[in-house]
């Protein structure tokens, strides 16, 4: 890792000298450059997603996850207030991608505490992309789709100052506290950007005034960024983002977290010349390392203590290009290539005996070398089709003797291999009015197992309360998908419904083996890893953004998912019918939001997964906004309650149906200087 | 120019480390020397070793290396046999034993084994190793004594048979060095013929249920040793971690159980 980031350092360097003989004269050029990235946010902004996403970033102390709670198609995997893992569309774990700026980062924890979602704060994100079905595999093979978080970027201001802003907040419900900074200083040709987060949260009460034990966290997530515009049309940045969190309580799980604790870092190039052919492309060399250590000191009654850590190492590199050809049309190209470590062991003590010490995740390496295409191609004024391909060539090891041994257990002598993966999609849009727009499109993907999937050894799943067992001879996961959306859009206006389904071959799910023994003292049985031969997930997703008078806007979002196995049974953790309908008036001072959140029972469940039913809800919240002036600062208080009923509810995806907070009060600050 | 050098340096080095003679190993290495002596009328110094630092009650193989007690050269060709006697004083009793099953030695060593079924605490042990030197076709005997010790945790097992009322020894030879995955496992049976006669078992068969006491589970994919010869049963064990593993063992005769009480623990 150390020779990773010396390596980085130098070529860093050797490209700065570089761009140092080049023309001088960028400095007046500048404000040009702000503009163009500018467009590029504009460009993402402009779809209903992006838009939602904007819309609930405006409430400063949200953290990443309130945001993807409230997109149509993201539902969350809650085992303790913090670290929830996201679903697109019920599709989860190693079924999607999640991308920090397009780098793959794989969390360190077997239990999937660690999803790459929680080493970015709204404060580092410039816009968040949950890409489905057709775009879905673009940035690697998958079934699911990808969430791509992209951080934010340095910014080039007029004159060489110092801006910044500080924000700090405190909320009733889990006591706790929210301070963040970001600092932006842009001198000639460098621009650079610092961004800071702490958070302190207790354990905290829910609806009905019942405290939630382990449900604590503090965390500490800190960036920093310097851009350096080569010339004209390039520039290069380097990236480097850090997010500890320890004390992080997981009242769904036996055990808490003592840390975790992420280093991330990248070092980019990017071009940007609107009339040539390539018009945009940028390459990338990152390199992230994750740590997790789980802990049940805290914890009362333990049986027996054990130590939990796990490491994930991953490198890597992509290039991405745009290019302009004949008539319209368009031609992006990305080639990436990745390699990560994995390893997870566990100890447990007993006194008087020798400690018993074993691999969870047997030391692995996967390396992943993918190609993937997309041409757009306009057929008329109003049909527009894109075509989107890639595959990906991954091998997956086990890199120790040790490992070998363990999985050899299982009877399998090699547990090497070396997978072919391809995808292809077909979409077509129509205009057919000037505010009616549909799209249809056909996905075929395909999805690797997972590490624990391949390589697990007797990981304990806490929700269904049985010892999972990896299989390396499992079949990779194949989709096909349909979907079809109408956008209906008028000034200020849109609507948008999407319908989709996805049939899902050698659907990978753990199979109750009752010839094995269970490791972990109580645990249910033991379930392996294993390919069954379908599974189908459709749903219905309708978002509406509308201008209803000058200063009041509605936003409204439903989605519902139905999913079963080849049995007709009902896959576990699918949300049940979720709406989510916010009406905000906004003044140039002023700003007032009530927000209903409404849950429909879920009684579609998978009993084999220890899931049970799950009762609807309906909260309310209230929000409000004032924007002044404070020694010619700009200052924003932001108040709310949130469940103002105190409501008492869990969803459905909630483990161990631990309660979710009750009524909440927030205030905070921002201060933009 | 700089690789091409790095290539003729590496050429170099293997070259000449082909060229040195390496000396022949010494087939004792690693093994401690439990005891010497001659072996009068066969002209014959032996030496005797054990892997073991300290001979334990148990299973026990026996290495001899011989030299002619005159000129000190390897004996490589002898018919070793032996003779092991606990002497308790108001009685006297065997135990099981190997001798060396070939009568040439594989690295200038005879390989034999004694299962010495209790510790020196009652009494003492005395191997008699009766050498024919094929050298100058001349026979010898030396006897040895033998400190047996306990070991930390019980290498061997006896019971008396619910279906044949006899009594049986077992004893644990592998796993020697246990890790995690998949291990060879070896035991080794004897009945009690009588207090001089300990012959080699093959009529029982063996179920093992591995277990780890403090967890209360099992492994998956074991496999019951079975017969393999002179009373050796081999199979496999699997440890799905560290930590003190006990080997549950289930002896059958036929459909008759013999006896289902015993246990070794393995702690690693």
């Amino acid at each position: 890792m150390k020779k990773f980031f010396f390596i980085i350092t130098i070529i860093f360097f050797l490209l700065q000298t570089q761009a140092q003989e080049t023309d001088a004269a960028i400095h007046k050029d500048s404000n040009r450059v702000v503009e163009l990235s500018e467009i590029v946010i504009n460009s993402v902004k402009k779809n209903p997603q992006q838009q939602l996403i904007h819309f609930f970033k405006s409430n400063n102390s949200s953290t990443l996850e309130d945001i993807m709670s409230r997109l149509p198609e993201v539902s969350l995997m809650r085992r303790g207030s913090y670290g929830m893992e996201p679903s697109i569309r019920s599709f989860n774990g190693g079924q999607i991608n999640v991308l920090i700026d397009g780098m793959r980062i794989h969390g360190a924890c077997t239990d999937k505490m660690d999803p790459a979602t929680i080493y970015i704060e709204p404060i580092n994100l410039e816009n968040l992309q949950v890409q489905t079905t057709t775009n879905g595999f673009m940035s690697g093979s998958s079934i699911g789709g990808t969430i791509n978080m992209k951080m934010a970027e340095p910014v080039y201001e007029n004159q060489n100052k110092l801006s910044g802003m500080i924000s700090s907040g405190y909320q009733t419900a889990a006591k706790s506290f929210y301070e963040a900074v970001k600092l932006n200083y842009s001198p000639g040709r460098w621009a650079f950007r610092a961004s800071g987060t702490y958070r302190n949260n207790k354990n905290y009460r829910s609806g009905g005034g019942e405290i939630i034990k382990f449900s604590q966290f503090e965390k500490l997530n800190y960036s920093f960024s310097a851009k350096f515009q080569q010339t004209k049309y390039t520039y290069l940045k380097a990236d480097i983002l850090a997010d500890d969190g320890w004390n992080i309580g997981y009242p769904a799980l036996p055990m808490d977290v003592g840390y975790a604790a992420a280093k991330i870092a990248s070092l980019s190039i990017h071009h940007e010349q609107p009339s040539t052919r390539l018009y945009k492309w940028q390459a990338k060399i990152y390199a992230n390392n994750i740590r997790h250590y789980m802990d049940d000191t805290k914890r009362p009654f333990v049986p027996m203590h054990m130590d939990m850590p796990g490491i994930s190492k991953t490198y890597g590199i992509y290039t991405e290009g745009e290019l302009n050809i004949k008539s319209k049309q368009k031609f992006a190209l990305r080639a990436d290539a990745s390699s990560t470590f994995l390893k997870a062991s566990m100890t447990m003590y007993q006194a008087g005996q020798l400690p018993m010490y074993m691999l969870t995740w047997p030391d692995n390496r996967r390396n992943q070398y993918g190609i993937s295409a997309s041409w757009i191609l306009p057929i008329d004024s109003s049909l527009k089709a894109q075509i989107n391909g890639r595959a990906d060539l991954i091998s997956s090891s086990l890199v120790s003797a040790e490992a070998k041994d363990q999985v050899s257990i299982f009877g399998f002598p090699s547990a090497n291999r070396t997978d072919l993966l391809k995808n292809l999609s077909v979409q077509v849009s129509k205009s057919l009015t000037g505010k009616l727009k549909t799209t249809v499109g056909i996905t075929y993907a395909e999805r690797m197992p997972t590490a624990g999937e391949l390589y697990g050894f007797y990981l304990f799943n806490s929700s269904d309360g049985y010892d999972y067992i990896g299989n390396p001879k499992l079949g990779i996961e194949k989709s096909l998908q349909a979907e079809a959306s109408v956008l209906y859009g008028w000034e200020k206006n849109r609507i948008q419904l999407t319908y989709y389904y996805s049939k899902v071959y050698r659907f990978i799910t753990g199979i109750i083996e009752p010839s094995y023994s269970t490791m972990t003292v109580g645990a249910n049985g033991v379930k392996a890893f294993l390919n069954i031969p379908n599974a189908s997930v459709s749903g219905v997703e309708a978002s509406g953004i509308m201008n209803l008078f000058n200063a009041v806007d509605l936003m409204t979002t439903v989605r519902y998912t139905s999913a079963k196995d080849n049995h007709n049974n009902p896959l576990p953790f699918i949300a049940p019918l979720k709406n989510i309908t916010s009406l905000r008036y906004q003044s140039k001072k002023f700003s007032a939001q009530l927000e209903s959140e409404l849950a429909m029972k879920q009684n579609r469940i998978n009993i084999n997964a220890g899931e049970d039913f799950t009762p609807g809800y309906f909260l309310l919240h209230a929000r409000f906004g004032y924007n002044t002036i404070l020694f010619k600062n700009n200052l924003l208080v932001q108040a709310g309650m949130e469940n103002i009923f105190d409501k008492e509810y869990h969803e459905h995806l909630d483990w161990g149906n631990i309660s979710r907070p009750g009524r909440n009060m927030y205030i905070q600050f921002r201060v933009q200087f | 120019m700089k690789f091409s050098s790095v290539i003729l340096c590496i050429a170099v080095t293997l070259f000449a480390c082909k060229k040195t003679d390496t000396p022949e190993q010494d087939p004792t290495k690693g093994l401690t020397k439990l005891t010497e002596g001659f072996a009068a009328g066969a002209a014959a110094k032996v030496e005797v070793y054990t892997k073991e630092t300290a001979v334990t009650s148990g299973y026990t193989k026996l290495y001899f290396a011989l030299y002619d007690s005159l000129s000190g050269k390897r004996i490589d060709e002898a018919h070793i046999q032996l003779t092991p006697m606990m002497d308790m004083g108001t009685m006297q009793h065997s135990s099981p034993y190997e001798n060396p099953a070939s009568e040439m030695a594989a690295a200038h060593l005879f390989t034999g084994s004694v299962f010495f079924i209790m510790s020196s605490m009652g009494g003492t042990w005395t191997v008699k190793i009766k050498v024919h030197n094929h050298l100058n076709n001349k026979e010898g005997t030396l006897t040895v004594p033998v400190t047996v010790n306990e070991p930390p945790k019980p290498r061997m097992k006896s019971f008396t048979a619910l279906h044949d009322g006899s009594k049986y020894f077992i004893s644990l030879i592998e796993p020697s060095s246990p890790k995690v995955g998949i291990n060879d496992m070896e035991i080794a049976i004897y009945k009690k013929a009588s207090m001089m006669s300990f012959p080699a078992d093959s009529s029982l068969s063996v179920i093992l249920t591995p277990e780890m006491p403090t967890m209360g589970h099992g492994s998956p994919n074991n496999v019951n040793p079975v017969h393999s010869g002179n009373g050796h049963y081999k199979g496999k064990v699997n440890f799905t971690m560290t930590g003190l593993w006990r080997l549950n063992l289930d002896f059958m005769s036929g459909a008759a159980v013999a006896d289902s009480t015993q246990s070794f623990d393995i702690e690693f």
